[in-house]
């Protein structure tokens, strides 16, 4: 074992070989992290169920995604979690009234009726001043990778434990930081979610600044508008789906 | 006939002040509206005051009578009464009323960062499916918008995000 040396002024050669083997190592993983693109875990036998997350980023991003859900079997895509920011309450009372119309409608037995509501911090607030912005980030940050990571990790709560196998996102700015949680649960070579973007109807010629973010590192990008795949940018179009 | 304008519960001052203009009021009732419903949400006019406690302003203006209120929780029975809607350029409202389905002019607000929401009712104006307006030109709007070119709005399709998903999940 190398011990990093602290107490000489001028930089060992040892410390600064060990210090760029690891920052070689760490972007290493990095790639081969976010190179990791065809279904990997998915091969073989399917199972019965798989257990989905939805983050619900307020106003039309909530109700797009809810769009999304609604289509859903949810005898097979059980539990599901569903994540909103600190205090947006109209996200959660929408999310309950898909899951009462989806109960009430036959399609989904008593089985397929599991469903949890998760709160995270805000990544940023509407008008929040730039100078705090970086804390609050980190502070949402932290917050995801304890949903995402520790909790399933140490089973520390029996109804959550199970780490979810698909995470769909689809903005605004606090959805970037569950996407990075995913990706330290990657580096870590923990099991993550595969992770699903759905840039909003609204966007026609140019991405969200959240979709511009996570293009390059989710496993799908799907945009509504074939505009936004010119030049052979990555994404997919199936048409509109809300 | 009646009509009805609205910008949800965004705050849209010039669209709300164009609404209830002379040569706007003028134009509706040169086309033969004599109702013009109004839900101004949050938008700062000469009347807001009047209806600021919720309550529900009428007046006749240029002839027409006008109804203005803040916000109702669903503006559904509105729609269904009216026989044409001028709306905010939001995406939501505008499926929302494209699936009724009501005739649609709709005024993007230029005020709004990047201002997407003038892409949006410019790429649906261009598949037929609303009139894309501004302030300026809501009059004129008004007076040339015709119904029997309007396409008609697809209906909500489920199955495809449904397939891709199960397809991406193993289901399939």
């Amino acid at each position: 074992m190398i011990e990093p040396e602290t107490r000489m002024n001028a930089p060992n050669p040892i410390t600064s070989i060990a210090v760029t083997l690891l920052l070689a190592l760490c972007s290493y993983r990095l790639y081969v992290v976010l190179k990791r693109r065809p279904c990997l875990y998915l091969e073989g036998s399917s199972p019965p169920t798989r257990s989905l997350a939805v983050f619900l980023g307020s106003g039309g991003h909530t109700s797009e995604a809810l769009h999304l859900l609604s289509s859903l079997d949810f005898t097979r895509y059980t539990p599901r979690r569903y994540i909103v920011s600190e205090g947006d309450h109209l996200s959660a009372q929408k999310a309950i009234a898909l899951e009462q119309a989806k109960y009430s409608s036959h399609e989904s037995p008593k089985s397929g009726h599991e469903y949890i509501i998760i709160t995270i911090p805000r990544a940023r607030r509407v008008h929040q001043s730039l100078f705090s912005t970086p804390l609050s980030t980190l502070w949402s940050l932290l917050a995801c990778i304890y949903y995402l990571t520790i909790e399933p990790a140490f089973s520390l709560r029996t109804q959550t434990k199970m780490l979810t196998d698909v995470l769909i996102l689809n903005g605004p700015g606090t959805c970037t930081t569950l996407c990075i949680a995913v990706i330290f649960n990657r580096f870590l070579g923990l099991p993550s979610p595969r992770v699903i973007y759905v840039e909003s109807f609204a966007r026609v010629h140019s991405l969200s600044a959240s979709g511009r973010l996570l293009r390059p590192l989710v496993d799908r990008f799907i945009v509504q508008w074939p505009q936004l795949l010119q030049y052979g940018k990555r994404g997919d179009y199936v048409g509109w789906l809300i | 006939m009646r009509a009805l304008a609205t910008v949800g519960t965004t705050k849209f001052d010039t669209l709300i002040t164009e609404v209830l203009s002379p040569r706007t009021l003028n134009a509706l009732k040169a086309r033969g509206y004599t109702t013009l419903s109004v839900q101004c949400g949050n938008s700062d006019f000469i009347y807001a005051p009047s209806v600021a406690k919720g309550e529900t302003a009428t007046l006749i203006l240029e002839g027409v009578s006008v109804e203005l209120w803040k916000f109702k929780s669903s503006l559904y029975e509105e729609y269904d009464k009216a026989e044409l809607i001028i709306s905010h350029a939001g995406a939501g409202t505008i499926i929302e009323i494209l699936r009724l389905p009501k005739p649609l002019i709709v005024v993007p607000n230029p005020t709004l960062l990047h201002n997407h929401q003038q892409e949006l009712a410019q790429a649906l104006e261009a598949q037929g499916y609303l009139k894309s307006s501004t302030i300026e030109d809501l009059a004129r709007s008004i007076q040339q918008f015709t119904t029997d070119t309007v396409v008609p709005f697809p209906a909500f399709d489920g199955s495809k995000f449904k397939q891709l998903l199960d397809e991406e999940m193993g289901f399939i």
